[in-house]
């Protein structure tokens, strides 16, 4: 912008950001509240702290939502602007301000900002402004208020070493636990868990008091009448136990044990999906009681057959997971082929598509509970089942998991099921499922070797190349560059480059399989010997110097440039050098004299690269 | 979601492959609020009497602005006022019927909906390796129309060869501002500057192409002033989009199972026949007449008894319609092939599943 308005930011800076915060225009004043740190250093520490947060205390109280978004969020930057940290309560007033407003968003971003701040203030601070302002905001009259303050807590309570000091807080975070509006209890729960993880982190801060409150909020939570505040009882219920684990007090296992039954199995629907989705680190908190881990084990399989698909589709990702903690604490196994293995069965066959999408994902785990016998007789007919899913998700899932079972039981007795899968997958509609096939072969070729490889699936990996999809015509060139890493440049060349040069003249007259074929040679270069790039690939390529189709050769001109830099790194350079000079080049300088401007300067390009590549 | 969206209605696609997309540009009385005097940004005052020469100095320019743009950041407004500078050096040597070559990949309408173009891309392939022609209506309707068209723009500068964009009915200053394309420059820029370089340069664009003297592309239709495609070489194209008139026509027109020439419910442009589609491509010894302009449910439709094709390119159209979208590759002899896709997968953004649970009501 011109060059005045750049003086007189320095000049009068407050003057201008209080004329560009009238602006009629809201993304004026968006932009003006955006330089507000550039204004605070124009102006001094002194003047900030004397001029520019009395002006914003204003603001605050009168613009949009959008400006005050802003304005909380730049205020995070704002201590050393104010002279440092013993000014940095000065900050608060406009932040108490905004973390009042109604829309979420700023208040978000006001309780982020004094957090930030809070980490900067000193005991005294924390003491005579922090948490008064937390005690205004807990006890004012509307519930945004009462929202912002939960988000507060967690940046004083441990900080407090005072107990009493810190019981009234604790105090004041059950009233608002205990509070009328849902928001204002959601908030509040919300919250909770962070804050006991803090007292978790500091064993020695606590004693009976802070955890009567504790365990008295948890009883209002998981007993309140919404769903909404009851589910999140859940993570509550692990940080608590967590804490216990860690004090090593067991008095109260029992209790949350029940607590974690009622959860499993509440009413709502919406409390058991969440408890189904924590299962497992809610399980773990338990391993050194069997005798608790026992009693999950009926309303986890009760969890299996729930009536909801959401529930179902939480706890299959869940039963690996599970499984893990019983037979590492439990003594006993049959568990496994007892409860686990009939609950599997059952959601493999379960009527909701997601619900077998999601056990697909992790259910290959459970080898690692099951010897191999047991693996082969009571696991692998459920995967092979999966396998022949009539919705893609499952068996594109349980393929690309199945790593962990060739590890446990072999390839060989999967891959009579595994191929038929793998080729109906191949020719999904969706090509985001083919895809996913494509990515998942170079790891299936490591494991089935070669001669399998060579029998059952280089026909699919090169007919992937002719697909409509330019993606997947990517993706299979990508392939073959894997395989060529795995089996070989001796197989590149005669399984690979030996086919592609025989393919049908008639798919060629389409111009899109001819620029296929070169960049899939032009990929291959550098992982197959100069040889066959001498023999192979550089005729090949040089055929298509002439070719019809601008967009091909410009795409040789650039094929040469790999060529040569194969052709100039390898054993013969001498020998390539002359190659290069006598058949490359002269090439390339024709192509510079191209009608067609691209082909022109993307073999210009090239030639450049040569001469280097040369003189090196 | 609060696009209004009272005037797409989730049509049959059986009965009407018809959207009523918008009312006639003659029907909006509230464009006098804000001024827009053609040619104001500047972008046009130094135009260049021969093409734009690339160098290397503006090719690295032009490398960055698209490695930029193509993930989804808009360029600074002097970096799109120098963009569009240089655009209208290349696009005011453009024909008013653009010669096209094949091989060629045909598009229609985008809308903002530059991750579906992205998609677009990973279906038909990147361009410059794919040449594409693309029929008009860059903007309005999604959320990023500002990067779409800045993204087409600077694709066209670098590769003009490569690359065809024709005007359609939203590259207008008209119909922007009320559908979205000027609120968002004015949200994403603060002013309208980048809004006014953009639809100065909207009027450079040409507004058909033929391809390989065979396949007559253009964004609307026929129209009854129009018997050959020499009279479309005769108009003075680079102007705001008129309301009524020939390249009105061109740019608002929709093929209809009625025959003759019939009034288009949207207020500009005109309805036509079978009849009308055969005698042009029998007068212009053409194969197909190609077009965009209308939500089509499969992303392409034939009508005319294979006259006229229409090609959509934004799939689940203004986010909600559920359409699928397409392009048609034409190969290098002549032969082709229809690809359809669907919305892109984006991160962050769930498919709606039945009942999700929600984690914070
Ligand atoms: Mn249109």
């Amino acid at each position: 912008m011109s060059t005045e308005t750049t003086e007189s930011k320095d000049i009068y800076p407050l003057a201008l950001l209080m004329d560009e915060l009238k602006h009629d225009d809201i993304s004026n004043r968006i932009d003006a509240m955006k330089k507000l740190d550039t204004i605070a250093i124009a102006l001094g520490s002194e003047r900030t702290r004397n001029e520019l947060m009395p002006f914003l205390i204003e603001v605050a109280q009168d613009d949009e939502d959008e400006v005050f978004a802003v304005l909380a969020d730049e205020l995070s930057k704002f201590i050393p602007l104010v002279g440092g940290p013993k000014y940095a309560t000065l900050i608060l007033p406009v932040l108490e301000i905004l973390a009042s407003t109604e829309e979420t968003l700023v208040r978000d971003k006001a309780i982020d900002s004094l957090n930030n701040i809070a980490h900067e203030l000193s005991q005294d601070q924390l003491f005579n402004d922090f948490v008064p302002m937390i005690d205004r905001l807990s006890t004012a009259d509307w519930f945004s208020s009462k929202v912002s303050a939960c988000g507060l807590f967690k940046s004083v309570i441990v900080r407090i070493r005072d107990d009493t000091l810190r019981q009234n807080l604790l105090a004041l975070y059950l009233q608002l636990v205990s509070d009328d509006t849902p928001m204002v209890k959601r908030a509040a729960a919300k919250n909770l868990p962070p804050i006991i993880d803090l007292l978790t982190q500091n064993p020695d801060l606590s004693n009976n008091h802070d955890w009567d409150y504790i365990s008295n909020m948890f009883q209002k939570i998981i007993n309140d009448n919404q769903d909404s505040v009851k589910f999140l009882a859940v993570d509550c219920l692990i940080s608590i136990l967590k804490f216990f684990n860690t004090k090593n007090g067991s008095a109260h296992t029992k209790d949350l044990l029940d607590s974690s039954v009622k959860l499993i199995t509440d009413e709502a629907w919406r409390v058991r999906y969440m408890a189904a989705d924590k299962l497992t680190e809610l399980a773990s908190q338990f391993v050194s009681e069997p005798s608790c881990l026992n009693s999950l084990v009926e309303p986890f399989l009760s969890l299996c057959e729930d009536n909801e698909s959401d529930v179902r589709k939480a706890v299959a990702q869940q039963l690996p997971g599970f499984a893990k903690i019983l037979k590492t604490s439990l003594s006993e196994t049959d568990f496994v082929l007892g409860k686990i293995i009939p609950a599997v069965q059952n959601l493999s066959m379960d009527e909701s598509e997601v619900v077998r999408a999601s056990l697909a994902l992790k259910v290959t785990e459970l080898v690692e509970v099951m010897t191999k016998e047991e693996a082969i007789d009571h696991l692998l007919p459920i995967l092979l089942n999966m396998l022949k899913d009539e919705f893609p998700d499952v068996r594109l899932n349980i393929i690309a998991n199945l790593k962990i079972v060739n590890d446990s039981i072999g390839i060989d007795l999967l891959s009579e099921s595994l191929l038929p899968a793998i080729t109906e997958l191949a020719n999904d509609v969706n090509w985001r499922v083919r895809m996913a096939i494509i990515e998942y072969m170079p790891i299936l070729a490591e494991h089935l070797g070669v001669d399998f490889f060579n029998q059952q699936l280089s026909d699919l990996c090169l007919s992937w190349l002719w697909d409509t999809v330019f993606s997947i015509r990517e993706a299979a060139v990508n392939n073959l560059k894997k395989l060529t890493k795995i089996f070989g440049s001796e197989w590149c060349r005669d399984e690979i480059i030996s086919r592609l040069l025989k393919f049908d003249s008639q798919l060629l007259e389409n111009f899109i399989y001819r620029f296929t074929l070169l960049t899939a040679l032009t990929t291959l270069i550098p992982v197959v010997s100069i040889d066959a790039v001498n023999e192979q690939i550089l005729p090949f390529v040089k055929h298509l110097a002439d070719d019809a189709v601008p967009n091909i050769r410009f795409n040789v001109a650039k094929s040469y440039a790999i060529i040569v830099e194969a052709l100039l790194s390898g054993e013969d350079k001498d020998t390539n050098k002359a190659l290069v000079k006598d058949s490359i080049l002269p090439s390339l300088e024709k192509l510079c004299s191209d009608n067609d401007f691209d082909v022109k300067y993307f073999a210009g390009e090239s030639i450049k690269k040569c001469n280097e590549l040369a003189s090196a | 979601m609060d696009i209004d969206m009272d005037d797409v209605p989730m049509q049959d696609a059986e009965l009407t492959p018809t959207i009523n997309e918008e009312t006639s540009i003659n029907d909006h009385d509230d464009f006098q609020d804000i001024e827009f005097k053609p040619g104001s940004s500047g972008i046009a005052d130094n135009k260049s009497n021969k093409p734009l020469e690339l160098n290397s100095t503006n090719i690295n320019q032009l490398d960055a602005w698209i490695e930029h743009l193509g993930k989804c950041e808009i360029l600074s407004e002097d970096d799109v006022a120098r963009l569009c500078k240089m655009a209208v050096d290349v696009l005011q040597f453009e024909e008013n019927v653009q010669p096209v070559n094949v091989p060629v990949t045909i598009c229609g309408d985008v809308h903002g909906q530059f991750h579906d173009l992205i998609e677009l891309f990973k279906i038909g392939g990147p361009c410059p390796d794919t040449n594409y022609l693309f029929m008009g209506d860059y903007v309005d309707r999604g959320y990023y129309s500002v990067e779409t068209v800045s993204y087409l723009v600077a694709m066209k500068v670098r590769y003009p060869s490569r690359i065809t964009i024709l005007r359609g009915n939203h590259e207008s200053r008209q119909i922007t501002q009320v559908y979205g394309f000027y609120d968002e420059c004015l949200r994403k820029y603060g002013s309208a500057n980048v809004w006014k370089m953009f639809t100065d340069l909207f009027d450079y664009f040409p507004i058909t192409a033929l391809v390989d003297n065979k396949i007559f592309c253009l964004h609307g239709g026929l129209s009854p002033m129009i018997e050959t495609i020499d009279q479309v070489r005769e108009l003075n194209r680079i102007q705001e989009v008129p309301h009524e008139g020939p390249m009105c026509d061109l740019l608002w027109s929709d093929p209809d199972d009625r025959g003759g020439w019939g009034i288009s419910p949207r207020g500009a442009g005109f309805t036509f026949g079978q009849d009308i589609s055969e005698q042009f491509n029998h007068t212009n010894d053409l194969s197909l007449v190609a077009r965009a302009h209308q939500l089509v449910m499969e992303g392409y439709a034939w009508s005319h008894q294979q006259n006229v094709v229409t090609i959509f390119s934004a799939p689940n159209y203004c986010y909600r319609c559920g359409n699928q979208a397409a392009i048609m590759e034409v190969d290098e002899n002549n032969n082709r092939q229809f690809l359809q896709y669907d919305p892109s997968v984006r991160p962050g953004e769930p498919t709606v599943s039945r009942k999700t649970p929600d984690y914070f009501l």
